[in-house]
């Protein structure tokens, strides 16, 4: 991956809106990308975006949405993907945005 | 040695019919003897196979489900889990995104004031004690991190007041008093007022129609004894009018003959 292992860079994001069903049985996915995007060190990279976890009880489909600083909007439908998946997708257009971000943060943790 | 000897001169000078091979280190040793090539070469020809059946058995064969005994730490935390599901009335399911350890500390320390506490158990052990009893319905929430948060008493008001700021646990589902709840459930729930008020506005409601009965009763004679009234208040203020009238009449007339 472009920003290394398992780590996350927000630099870019400006919202991240993660909205699911907790009784459903297809939320795995929504679920542990919530956890990977909300450990310490993800948030450090950008303390002014915001993650909200909207967890609702309405047999909807689990759905990620991200807005960019920039405007773009990213929005995953997790009910059939994996977390990896999205967190591959994620970093993709994250470094899309930002390449010199995410060298700056390789070359630190190297 | 020599008999042999003796046998084979007697022969007449033919190749001898037996060969002593006995040679070597001695025939009875205390270590295992290593087989001469030739035998183990012969041995290994030589080895019975069996017959095979025409369908394989593991074709016919179920195979066997190794059932694993749990351990003792894992029954250790299945009495715990029933112990805590049995005692607490209030057992709610947040979700663990990656929380800091020192704000952990933090929360667990603010939410003991109010006598709840914080468990945490494994996904296992909960699917396998939770999907036999009345809470099979939570099993779903419980993929990926968690922290159970229990209490006694169903203090839902303090809980959500104290974990307002908190975004990095969410709370997914809870069972209060043997109802299962969402998120939105839980927050009605605490918006409710106390079980003393209600009681209060329950009898107050019932006896609103029992306090009006005594006053339905007496409408009737009340209502009539109105009506009686003013009916001799109109004949008495008629009767009053026409005697102004005359006393006025009279001293109009003993006014005009005087003029």
């Amino acid at each position: 991956m472009a920003a290394g292992r398992g780590s996350v860079i927000l630099k870019t994001v400006k919202e991240i809106i993660v909205q699911f069903c907790p009784f459903e049985s297809n939320v795995r996915g929504a679920r542990e990308f919530l956890a990977a995007i909300g450990t310490e060190k993800a948030r450090l990279t950008n303390s002014n975006c915001r993650i909200v976890a909207d967890i609702k009880h309405d047999e909807t489909e689990p759905v990620i949405s991200i807005i960019f600083n920039d405007g773009e909007r990213l929005i995953m439908k997790a009910a059939n993907l994996t977390s990896r998946e999205m967190l591959s997708f994620f970093d993709e257009r994250c470094f899309a945005k930002d390449p010199q971000a995410h060298e700056k943060a390789s070359k630190k943790s190297h | 040695m020599a008999a042999l000897c003796g046998r084979l001169l007697s022969c007449g000078g033919w190749f001898p019919p037996h060969q002593v091979v006995r040679h070597g280190s001695k025939a009875v040793t205390r270590h295992r003897k290593p087989m001469h090539i030739l035998r183990q070469k012969l041995l290994a020809v030589t080895e019975y196979i069996p017959p095979k059946p025409a369908i394989p058995e593991r074709c016919i064969k179920a195979p066997k489900k190794e059932v694993q005994e749990p351990s003792g730490f894992e029954k250790l935390l299945r009495r715990e889990v029933e112990v805590t599901f049995n005692e607490n009335k209030m057992i709610t399911v947040f979700q663990n995104n990656s929380i800091k350890s020192e704000d952990l500390k933090l929360l667990r320390h603010r939410l003991l004031k109010h006598d709840i506490r914080m468990k945490f158990f494994p996904n296992q052990i909960l699917r396998s004690y939770l999907g036999n009893t009345k809470y099979r319905n939570l099993l779903p929430l419980f993929i990926g991190r968690n922290i159970i948060i229990v209490s006694k008493e169903p203090k839902a008001k303090e809980l959500l007041q104290t974990l307002r700021n908190t975004t990095q646990i969410s709370l997914l589902g809870a069972c209060i008093e043997d109802v299962l709840f969402s998120r939105q459930g839980v927050v009605n729930y605490s918006r409710l007022p106390g079980m003393q008020v209600v009681r209060g506005e329950i009898v107050s409601g019932l006896t609103l129609m029992t306090s009006q009965t005594c006053q339905l009763l007496q409408s009737g004679p009340v209502h009539l004894a109105a009506l009686l009234e003013q009916y001799l208040k109109q004949q008495s203020e008629a009767a009053t009018g026409l005697k102004g009238t005359e006393s006025l009449e009279q001293k109009e007339i003993q006014g005009s003959p005087a003029s």
